[in-house]
């Protein structure tokens, strides 16, 4: 997935510049978060417990004030004109946010004159919301009768009753079994591929930022520690392994130092321009390089030309589980990791 | 944010209200049991004390009024334990992303309050009729008193709401309701006139705004002396208006 480009002149679906929060003049959720997302994208916030997460949603959905700093959706301060910008955004929250006590389609009735759909829409809006999220057999059940990927996903059709410019979800699958996870996604990936509509969502699963996201940023303690696509936040972490390991019973294991491999040979290795480190434990060769693909030839045409020989060659890359733990991971121990 | 935005919000809140009662009249029907209570046992039992000055009307008929109300009152202090379940659901964050004002959200929630008050109210009423209780066969009186008890409710709804934002956990709630609801009912004239309390609990029942939904209400439905009906109005009146801004100013408190 690609990152559209910043196009000069284009207005960010959301931009914010040294937002603060404190609360109760102690406790600092957000301390100075500048963030741009572009509008189209799908932009994950990754974070650990209590990082600040929430509070910057609920900032720019207009709940709360900052205690400093700017925010704007599509270029619209959401403090100052906090009413224009309740009228371009949905909002899902992490908690249950549907009436269980009526049916599914009751709830969106009602959620449509809240939200100030037009009467002569308002027929349409539901029926294209409860379309988009595949809740057509279960609309006139009672949502009390409804399994938690339902009433996640009548939740989400809420809030696409007004064809918002920016979706915001907060931990939009927390709690689902992951195929309830796959449905929710799905029906957002189709309904954003029809819409084009912003979306941005605070998760903890690492898999669905490096599925779904076109962009992501990890906050830690309040502030932004990382940002970027899910590609160069994994990339950010020594790129990636390639591991050479070769069989016990050959020759060259008795004949040369280090467990089989030439010292020699590993320090030329090292040496190649696209290789930032190598390191041999055992009978493996670990070789750290930035781009993979177009480093292995390098490394194996310096490690055949020194007459190493290997029978194995395997790759590994750093999940986004690594990058979180890397960027966020020391959320108790003081802002560790701190690599942005 | 206009008044459009705020009128509509309203509406859905109290057409919510009445979808739920569509969908689940149980509370309604188990609410019922204490009022009637009070009418078939405690009114029938009293009536034969004759030790309260009533101004001539059946002792069963003097608190018809103040049970109605009381019901209605109940409906609605329990009101605000929605709003609590509503915040720790997320409802009420995104109420407060809608277009409409949050006092709009206070307000409408407190009328659909009112709203369901009436129909526990509709359904003690003819509960009543069975007891012998003798109602003016008047239908502008009677519309009279049932917009009484409307408003009188949503006020008591907007009492709730206010509690609920101070106490935000349902245990709190739940004391705090149950402690209210049994003084305000007795320090009222709901079940004997003012001039039978000590001084001091005079004093408190004049405060009391049941005391001017009961008089107003037993003036429309059994006595048809209207005497003290435009002031029993006005104090309801700015009763609701107080309350309505107290709510609505602590209501930003209940979410954060």
């Amino acid at each position: 997935m690609l990152s559209p480009a910043g196009v000069p002149g284009m207005t960010l679906a959301i931009e914010t510049s040294g937002l603060t929060k404190t609360y109760n003049r102690r406790t600092r959720a957000l301390d100075g978060v500048d963030l741009q997302v572009w509008p189209g994208e799908v932009f994950a916030f990754l974070g650990p417990n209590g990082s600040g997460k929430t509070t910057l949603m609920r900032i720019l959905t207009t709940q709360f004030r900052p205690t400093s700093g700017e925010a704007r959706a599509f270029g619209t301060d959401v403090v100052r004109r906090g009413s224009e910008v309740r009228r371009m955004i949905g909002y899902v929250p992490q908690e249950t946010s549907v009436w269980l006590d009526i049916t599914g389609r009751e709830n969106l009735l009602i959620y449509s004159k809240v939200y100030a759909v037009p009467k002569d829409r308002r027929k349409g809006s539901i029926e294209d919301a409860i379309q988009a999220m595949g809740l057509e057999e279960v609309a006139d059940r009672m949502v009390n009768t409804y399994s938690g990927g339902t009433i996640r996903r009548l939740e989400i059709a809420a809030a696409l009753l007004v064809k918002p410019k920016i979706l915001f979800l907060d931990e939009p699958t927390i709690g689902l079994d992951p195929s309830a996870r796959k449905a929710v996604w799905e029906s957002l990936t189709a309904f954003k591929g029809e819409c084009g509509t912003t979306v941005f969502f605070n998760t903890h699963y690492m898999d669905e930022a490096d599925h779904y996201s076109d962009e992501i940023a990890i906050i830690n303690r309040g502030r932004i520690v990382k940002s970027g696509t899910a590609r160069e936040l994994k990339r950010s972490l020594n790129g990636e392994i390639l591991r050479f390991s070769r069989n016990h019973k050959q020759e060259h294991y008795q004949t040369h130092g280090q467990n089989g491999f030439d010292e020699y040979a590993v320090k030329k290795v090292r040496e190649l321009d696209l290789v930032r480190d190598a390191a041999v434990s055992g009978s493996l060769l670990e070789v750290y390089v930035d781009d993979g693909e177009r480093a292995l030839p390098l490394v194996v045409e310096a490690l055949w030309s020194e007459g190493v020989t290997f029978d194995r060659i395997s790759t590994a890359r750093p999940t986004l589980d690594d990058v979180f733990l890397r960027y966020a991971g020391s959320c108790r121990s003081g802002r560790g990791g701190d690599g942005g | 944010m206009t008044a459009e935005d705020s009128l509509r919000e309203m509406l859905a809140m109290i057409e919510l209200e009445l979808r739920r009662l569509r969908h689940d009249r149980t509370e309604i029907y188990t609410r019922a049991i204490q009022p009637i209570l009070w009418l078939a046992v405690f009114g029938t039992v009293m009536s034969e004390v004759r030790g309260i000055p009533t101004g001539g009307l059946p002792y069963i008929d003097y608190i018809t009024p103040g049970v109605l109300i009381q019901s209605t009152i109940f409906v609605s202090v329990f009101y605000g334990l929605t709003i609590v379940w509503e915040r720790e659901t997320g409802i009420l964050k995104r109420l407060l992303v809608a277009p409409a004002s949050r006092s709009a959200t206070v307000v409408g929630r407190s009328i659909a309050s009112g709203v369901r008050a009436v129909v526990q109210a509709l359904i003690i009423f003819p509960v009543a009729i069975l007891l012998g209780v003798k109602f003016i066969p008047n239908p502008i009186y009677i519309t009279a008193a049932f917009l009484v008890l409307f408003l009188i409710s949503g006020g008591f709804a907007a009492v709730s709401i206010f509690v609920a934002s101070l106490m935000k956990t349902r245990e709190r709630f739940m004391g705090l309701g149950q402690a209210l609801i049994m003084p305000l009912f007795f320090a009222s004239n709901a079940l004997y006139p003012i001039e039978m309390m000590p001084p001091a609990l005079q004093y408190v029942a004049l405060v009391n705004p049941l005391t001017y939904a009961v008089d107003a209400v037993r003036g429309l439905l059994i006595s048809g002396d209207l005497s003290g009906l435009a002031v029993d109005v006005a104090a309801i009146l700015v009763f609701d208006v107080v309350i309505f801004a107290v709510a609505s100013v602590s209501f930003r408190k209940i979410i954060e």
